[in-house]
């Protein structure tokens, strides 16, 4: 059984292509079970993001498969095959199961490290196993892809800190109030970066946003869109004293919030700690006001850093998932091989401990004059001479470096043993490695 | 007897530093097991000193720091345990393994004069304690406060941004301990008032209770103590006093605290030296 993977990427093609070639806007299970349909595919998922269109397959005849896997994607999306097929990639086995661990642990996305991913990876498999479309092959890998991708999120800082302007000011937020449940916050002007802020708050479960904007009808229109009121521009310094988070991004030439004011309405705030966030350029907020003890002010060149440091913190971290990803991989083969090893092993315990009856059946005659615990206790010898026999081509079976070696050691230890022929009354065949049990992986 | 703690202590306390370096969720829990073994352990010795001299040990200095690190130790693992916040650990552990260090190197002996066999006395010290302990919980909090909001308002988010809680919780978790302190010296300050008085009237030649006094240095760093504590109690609610001059107070309370419970306990014979 073969494991590989066919699609495009974020590396590999245009935006326009991804968008033609996308799964994630319809139905996740339909897709996996019209790939599933096509006759050479055992076992097959279908990884969707905006960044990525991936099919994982399990096959027998894998140059098949890839055949029928771009006549799907043709058919499926209407898009002719020569539109796609210079952007498509495909990688087989080994090189697969890293792509896999790779995307899972974020280091294959547009934005490393990206939280997103490795729950759409699990969504991915989630639908495929919805729809009984996976086997032990894709089960084994994409679980373990679940635990390096939880791994690499532990043990590096990969994933850390804000890469957004946005993000950033949320994960403020988050320092100074904890919870940010029942804050209040007030948007000063209608725009882009306010929009997507006040979403990301409105996401964390902030009490209520109050914007305002010179012209009203944008505030309107934002509040509408974010799910807040509208005030307006005069109620502004009012606003202020209710408020914990306050997001500026007016045009204004002048400031139009300055330490006077804030100082007046501090007062009325008894103190309690305000996050103020002037996106504007030119700033909006006088810089004195970041003086005030209980105020606290980021400006968008602030807010800038703070995602550059953060994005080269990640990048620091990069070599050091990779080196995860690499022994992950790296142990899920070796894992994988010594599972391919079982029937070999099993069929030669089977072989060993027939002998040992025939024998004890043999000298039945000799030994059925013991007493029952000496009777016992030749039982237990011999079993014991036999597990150790066993012990170490055991583990040297199990621990093979790759495929091939494998598979001459198993053809060696069938014919040296003749594990193939029964011995005595006993049933010694070994099963076919490729009705492989759907063991779970033991770590 | 106090040894064994100490070590379990100083386990934890590497334990915890190296959970915040490495933000190892497993060292924690590993430093929080050690922790909760150096508690049990300290709640042993404790007992069994209870046992040997009828009463929980702390006339004679040496084991009253030994049952304030037990509380102290308490405390922070009941903070620990209820928010499921480890990050404290490492600012805490110094404090409790210094101190800690003082029982396990002098002893000393438990002798009680017979003028403090009175159950006052025993609410008297055991509330004051308290007291310290639930301060020496807000002083760290205070100094971790000042440290996590140094770097949010200098806007230079590294090391402790990173590790330790918001400022809200840690302002939050300031606030209770204050006030459940504030409220324990002064009850362990009020019972100490009054039963001078009672005390007074049957031993009337016990030179500790004549010299009992805002003179004395003793009382007077706790006066002092309780009228910081006061003020922040005070200042918290009505003057909007709360964050970094919250954090503040509580580091400068404590002190207080720490000058009462050794400088003077162990340096100064004030009139509450029985021994």
């Amino acid at each position: 059984m073969y494991f590989f993977l066919l699609g495009v990427s974020h590396r590999t093609a245009p935006v326009d292509l991804r968008e033609r070639l996308d799964f994630s806007s319809r139905d996740l299970g339909a897709a996996v079970e019209a790939v599933a349909a096509r006759p050479s595919m055992a076992e097959s998922v279908v990884l969707s993001t905006c960044n990525r269109s991936e099919i994982y397959v399990a096959s027998t005849d894998p140059a098949r498969a890839r055949d029928e896997l771009v006549s799907f994607l043709s058919d499926y999306h209407h898009v002719p095959p020569q539109t796609f097929q210079p952007h498509l990639f495909a990688l087989e086995n080994s090189a697969a199961v890293a792509h896999l661990f790779r995307v899972a642990a974020g280091l294959d996305s547009l934005v490393v490290g990206e939280p997103q991913i490795l729950g759409q990876v699990k969504d991915a498999f989630q639908s495929a196993a919805d729809k009984r479309c996976v086997g032990p092959v894709l089960s084994n890998v994409f679980r373990w892809s679940f635990g390096v991708g939880k791994r690499v999120r532990t043990e590096t800082a990969l994933g850390e800190g804000a890469v957004s302007v946005s993000f950033a000011a949320v994960a403020l937020a988050r320092k100074i109030f904890g919870r940010l449940q029942g804050r209040h916050v007030l948007v000063v002007g209608a725009g882009e970066i306010s929009s997507l802020t006040a979403q990301h708050l409105r996401s964390q479960g902030v009490g209520d946003i109050v914007i305002t904007s010179r012209t009203h009808a944008h505030a309107e229109a934002l509040a509408a869109e974010v799910g807040g009121r509208a005030v307006p521009w005069d109620g502004m310094i009012q606003a202020l004293g209710a408020a914990d988070i306050v997001l500026t991004a007016t045009g204004s030439q002048r400031p139009i919030v300055t330490r006077a004011q804030l100082e007046a309405v501090q007062g009325r705030r008894r103190s309690s700690p305000l996050f103020i966030i002037d996106v504007a350029v030119p700033r909006d907020v006088e810089p004195a006001v970041g003086d005030i003890e209980q105020v606290f002010l980021y400006n968008i060149d602030d807010l800038q850093t703070i995602v550059q440091e953060n994005l080269s913190r990640r990048a620091a971290e990069v070599e050091h998932a990779e080196t995860i990803v690499n022994e992950e991989v790296t142990k899920f083969m070796a894992w994988q091989r010594s599972r391919g090893a079982a029937p070999t092993v099993v069929a030669l315990r089977q072989r060993f401990e027939a002998i040992r009856r025939a024998e004890l059946q043999r000298l039945e005659g000799k030994l059925g004059s013991l007493p029952p615990d000496a009777r016992a206790r030749v039982d237990e010898i011999t079993r014991l001479i036999v597990e150790k026999l066993l012990l170490e081509p055991t583990e040297q079976l199990k621990a093979l470096p790759d495929e091939e070696t494998q598979a001459a050691y198993t053809e060696a230890v069938n014919r040296l043993f003749k594990l193939h022929d029964p011995v005595g009354s006993e049933e010694s065949r070994p099963s076919s490695s490729e009705s492989d049990s759907g063991e779970r992986r033991g770590r | 007897m106090n040894t064994l703690p100490l070590i379990l202590y100083a386990a934890a306390g590497v334990a915890y530093a190296i959970h915040f370096a490495r933000r190892d969720p497993s060292v924690g829990r590993t430093a929080t097991t050690l922790l909760l073994f150096g508690a049990l352990v300290h709640t042993f010795v404790i007992g069994m000193q209870t046992m040997e001299v009828r009463h929980v040990p702390f006339a004679n200095p040496s084991r009253a720091v030994s049952t304030f690190v037990w509380l102290l130790t308490l405390s922070y693992l009941y903070l620990e345990l209820t928010t499921d916040e480890r990050s404290m650990g490492v600012f805490i552990l110094p404090v409790v393994v210094a101190l800690q260090a003082i029982p396990a190197i002098y002893p000393g002996t438990e002798y009680v004069d017979p003028v403090l066999d009175s159950p006052w006395f025993w609410v008297h010290v055991s509330s004051l304690l308290f007291a310290y302990a639930s301060f020496a919980l807000a002083g760290m909090l205070g100094v971790t406060y000042m440290l996590q909001f140094k770097e949010i308002k200098k806007k230079h988010l590294g090391y402790f941004y990173t590790r330790l809680p918001s400022l809200q919780i840690l302002d939050v978790m300031n606030s209770r301990a204050v006030t459940v302190g504030w409220l324990f010296l002064t009850v362990g300050v009020i019972v100490g008032v009054v039963w001078t008085a009672q005390a007074r009237a049957l031993s009337p030649g016990s030179p500790n209770l004549q010299a009992m006094s805002l003179d004395d240095p003793k009382i007077f760093v706790a006066i002092l103590t309780w009228a910081v504590y006061s003020f922040a109690v005070f200042a918290r609610r009505t003057l909007g006093w709360t964050g970094r001059r919250a954090a503040r107070l509580s580091a400068l309370g404590f002190t207080f605290v720490m000058l009462n419970l050794l400088a003077i306990n162990y340096f100064v014979t004030t009139s509450h030296t029985f021994y």
